[in-house]
């Protein structure tokens, strides 16, 4: 039996792998032992069996397509920044909804007074909301009972004024009862308008509309893209 | 063909020209896929994810012997087809017995089952050495089948199956004798010019 490493150099020299000074040693090698030359023949039968293997044919062709590969059709650079803008605009859309829904029920300029949590969400709007100044609401209310209280001051000085401490007396209450009946009316009708006017958004319509184009024009041409970057691809 | 522009630009991501490769090549990787797995729809498989793997690696190729290059893809194909058979075999490797047990090998590729006449078949041949193939270990059947197949030389079957020159030279050797061994069993079927001769020197 031949060591293995005489039967890598046979395998080798099959090849002609070997260094042309070792071959013409195993050459002479071969000449002189029939054995080695026998495990030669074999070897050399052997791969010649296989080189005689018939060649199958594919049985179908194995192209790829591109869904195969998952290639995706080669779109405008711009086309990321356009997709940021549909993003954005659609995400500030819907913040602007979402705050001016809740507007009513959160304060945005200032801070909210403690006395405001839990209940009277419109009285909060309108102490912490909108006029700087003397609102013109209270500036009417305030004003409207020294109007009134003008005449009895003008009737000091008329032809009566004997019976003004009694009638001062006498009327002081009920007088004292008016005004303040008339200041809680005022109130009242000042609240009442308070509610019936229609809360400012802190998020105007235009900035809505602007979200709104923003976000059509730019969706649309992201679809105007991908449809032309495949028209082109395919 | 221009092979070289054919690469660069499939490199670049041209699918057809990717695909003009794939038509080029596609007898040899599949041959190759089916000498190494034995059978002809796993072969179809592996040869179809070599040439994915392929066009995903493809600007992994820094020139040399593109068929080398695609070789060691199938190869590597296959490798992964046997390692999940292995995991999840779905037939014995072995016939058994009545009785449940093991046929051993050369029993089993000295087929009873063969009569003289289809022995001289040109494709029982080819089922015998495919049986010869199929008992060798994977790293010694993927070498004979690159080199002693598909005709290619110790380089280029070095580069596919990614493991030096002299380590090519040793499993051939191996796998030529083991081989030799096989094929014996087989004998009435090789045609004359191919007889295996000096059964007895080993």
């Amino acid at each position: 039996m031949k060591n293995f490493r005489e039967i890598e150099q046979l395998s080798a020299y099959l090849d002609g792998q070997l260094k042309a000074s070792e071959a013409a040693r195993l050459e002479s090698r071969l000449k002189s032992d029939p054995e080695l030359a026998s495990v030669l023949s074999d070897l050399r039968a052997t791969r010649g069996i296989l080189g005689k293997l018939p060649k199958r044919k594919a049985p179908r062709n194995f192209t790829l397509t591109r869904k195969m590969v998952g290639l995706k059709p080669p779109l405008p650079r711009t086309y990321p920044l356009f997709r940021l803008a549909t993003v954005f605009s659609t995400f500030m859309l819907m913040l602007s909804f979402t705050v001016n829904a809740m507007s009513p029920y959160v304060s945005f300029s200032a801070p909210a007074p403690a006395y405001g949590f839990g209940g009277g969400g419109g009285d909060e709007l309108s102490v912490g909301g909108g006029c700087e100044g003397p609102c013109p609401e209270e500036a009417a209310a305030t004003e409207a009972p020294m109007l009134e209280l003008e005449p009895p001051a003008a009737a000091e000085e008329g032809a009566l004024p004997a019976p003004e401490p009694q009638m001062d007396t006498m009327q002081a209450p009920k007088e004292a009862g008016s005004e303040s009946e008339y200041q809680n009316q005022a109130m009242a009708e000042e609240e009442a308008q308070r509610n019936a006017q229609p809360v400012e958004a802190p998020i105007s319509m235009l900035w809505q509309i602007i979200f709104l184009v923003i976000g059509i024009l730019s969706g649309g041409l992201m679809w105007f893209m991908r449809r032309s970057a495949l028209k082109k691809w395919q | 063909m221009d092979e070289t522009a054919l690469i660069q630009s499939a490199q670049q991501g041209d699918l057809d020209a990717f695909n003009t490769l794939i038509l080029h090549y596609q007898d040899t990787v599949f041959n190759t896929a089916l000498r190494i797995l034995g059978d002809e729809d796993q072969a179809q498989d592996a040869a179809q994810e070599a040439f994915i793997s392929a066009f995903h690696s493809i600007t992994s190729f820094r020139g040399g012997s593109f068929k080398a290059w695609i070789m060691r893809t199938v190869t590597n194909a296959c490798y992964d087809e046997l390692r999940r058979q292995k995991r999840r075999p779905t037939t014995p490797l072995e016939p058994e017995t009545n009785d449940g047990e093991e046929m051993d090998s050369p029993k089993w590729l000295a087929d009873s089952s063969m009569t003289p006449d289809q022995k001289a078949e040109a494709d029982e041949l080819e089922h015998a050495i495919q049986h010869c193939l199929d008992a060798l270990p994977t790293e010694f059947r993927s070498v004979v089948v690159l080199a002693d197949i598909q005709g290619m030389d110790y380089s280029e079957v070095a580069a596919a199956a990614h493991v030096p020159l002299g380590t090519i030279k040793s499993r051939l050797a191996r796998a030529r004798l083991r081989l030799r061994e096989c094929l014996r069993s087989f004998k009435e079927l090789l045609p004359a010019s191919f007889r295996l001769e000096g059964e007895n020197t080993l």
